[in-house]
């Protein structure tokens, strides 16, 4: 080895392996007041399959970013994505966010900590490959009192194989308590409704026991108002929650969309039909 | 002990009822009258321009979205091109003391020099009473008032509501849209919108 073009070349096959080196958790880049970082779930990814990649948001106390519908002020975080040819990435599946504000303005987001979730479709003609590079390009306003606009390139190196995909054990808790947090499907036989009064929408909600907590956070801005504290009236079969309307909604609406939120991780997605029939019990 | 009765339902009615009749002007009522001290040591009184058309702005010059519109000479364009037409302009700074936004008129007329801004004045309203009363939620928040003092559009500037300067070209100005229908005699068709950007910085709000 006293060769220096040996050498050379030893050391340079060294720091390629290193580059090659699949990561599936890169380390994390600052934001304004926090950090994010962009994790695999699996260790690899196989072709025909999907897999998820996360946005993990830390923040420092007092301070959010904002869900889907960020409410009053605000804006949710967007993302560019630099996807190798056969990968392609779906719509964030965003957890359910907390009302942030005070009486008169109020937001929707996250504070401390979140992490937003992303499905990766991959082609089932893809290639394998030792290490293919994902990026993604991330705009973020984070807030407390005032809002600063951020923004972060994130990248993950991953290999493709056609073997069974296999969890990242390092990942795994983040996205267990992600998925926990995610609004699901409310049970077959759940009944709502919504009825469509004067400065109101009164959604009643049977679920076969009295609920005496329920929130709601529509996915479509100006039909309720953010603001507005949500009436609960528990019922033996459920509850009926008050929402006034909002005062940017100048035409009726033929559906309410959104997250029904009972308790801490037990959100439901709900998207039902608005009748103007009184309200059925 | 009628007369007890009575005045303790009053009493009642006033201090409970109070945060309830500070009702909020909505689209198609008329704008609550108020009178303002510019940064120019002027009073203006809403209702000395009924005949004409107002445009009100919620202004924070610390936020990413009122400085998107001004960085870019967005706003001062739309201030130079409506007051041109007889339209008046008030910009409103609603942050109350120590907050973000928070100028004295000192402070708002050497911005407005350096910005080139040209509203027909810049109210402030360190006491957040204008903006509770119309009920401004963000900056930059857009109201559009007409000659009858009814309120004929409330919301977002714009149809894109981020913080970056690239989406101004090619967005649709709903201010715009709003003074051109209405000078046509035309009826608005967007009156309301989200008004999106920063929260108003009140007095009181710790967010």
């Amino acid at each position: 080895m006293r060769n220096p073009i040996k050498v050379l070349r030893f050391f340079s096959c060294f720091l390629l392996v290193l580059i090659l080196l699949p990561d599936a958790r890169a380390s994390a880049t600052l934001i304004p007041h926090g950090t994010v970082d962009f994790v695999a779930e699996n260790q690899w990814i196989t072709p025909g399959q999907q897999t998820y990649l996360g946005i993990n948001f830390q923040l420092e106390n007092g301070w959010h970013i904002y869900w889907v519908n960020p409410g009053d002020s605000g804006q949710p975080p967007r993302v560019e994505w630099h996807l190798p040819t056969g990968l392609r990435a779906g719509e964030i599946e965003w957890p359910a966010p907390r009302r942030l504000g005070n009486s008169t303005i109020v937001d929707f987001g996250y504070d401390d900590a979140v992490m937003l979730l992303v499905p990766i479709r991959a082609s089932s003609a893809l290639p394998t490959n030792p290490a293919v590079q994902l990026g993604v390009q991330l705009r973020v306003l984070v807030c407390r009192e005032i809002c600063i606009p951020g923004s972060a390139q994130l990248s993950l190196t991953l290999p493709i194989k056609s073997m069974p995909p296999e969890v990242d054990a390092r990942s795994s808790e983040l996205f267990t308590a992600a998925r926990r947090s995610l609004p699901r499907r409310a049970p077959g036989d759940w009944e709502f409704h919504v009825s469509d009064l004067k400065d109101s929408f009164v959604l009643t909600g049977k679920l076969g026991r009295q609920t005496t907590r329920a929130t709601f956070f529509p996915f479509e801005e100006s039909q309720v108002d953010n603001a507005a504290p949500q009436k609960v009236v528990p019922v033996a079969t459920g509850f009926q929650l008050t929402l006034r309307k909002s005062d940017e909604l100048l035409k009726p609406i033929k559906r309410l969309k959104g997250v029904l939120e009972l308790s801490p991780n037990q959100a439901y997605v709900i998207d039902i039909a608005v009748s103007d029939d009184p309200v059925t019990r | 002990m009628k007369r007890f009765i009575l005045f303790s339902v009053l009493f009642a009615l006033v201090v409970l009822g109070s945060p309830l009749l500070i009702l909020a002007a909505k689209v198609g009522e008329p704008a609550p009258d108020f009178t303002g001290t510019a940064s120019n040591n002027q009073t203006y009184h809403l209702a000395d321009y009924r005949g004409k058309f107002v445009v009100l702005e919620w202004h924070n010059n610390g936020c990413p979205y009122t400085r998107k519109h001004y960085n870019s000479g967005n706003m001062q364009k739309l201030q130079k091109q409506w007051t041109a037409q007889g339209v008046v302009w008030f910009t409103i700074l609603s942050s109350a003391p120590g907050k973000q936004g928070y100028v004295d008129a000192n402070g708002e007329n050497t911005y407005m020099a350096k910005m080139g801004a040209a509203p027909t004045a810049a109210l402030l309203d360190p006491t957040g009473t204008i903006g509770h009363s119309f009920d401004a939620k963000t900056t930059p928040q857009m109201i559009v008032i007409n000659p009858q003092g009814v309120i004929i559009y409330d919301g977002a500037i714009d149809n894109r509501p981020t913080d970056d300067v690239k989406d101004i070209a090619g967005a649709t100005n709903y201010v715009n849209l709003a003074l051109g229908q209405a000078l046509a005699g035309k009826p608005v068709e967007t009156a309301a919108t989200r008004p999106y950007g920063c929260s108003v910085k009140y007095k009181g709000s710790w967010f």
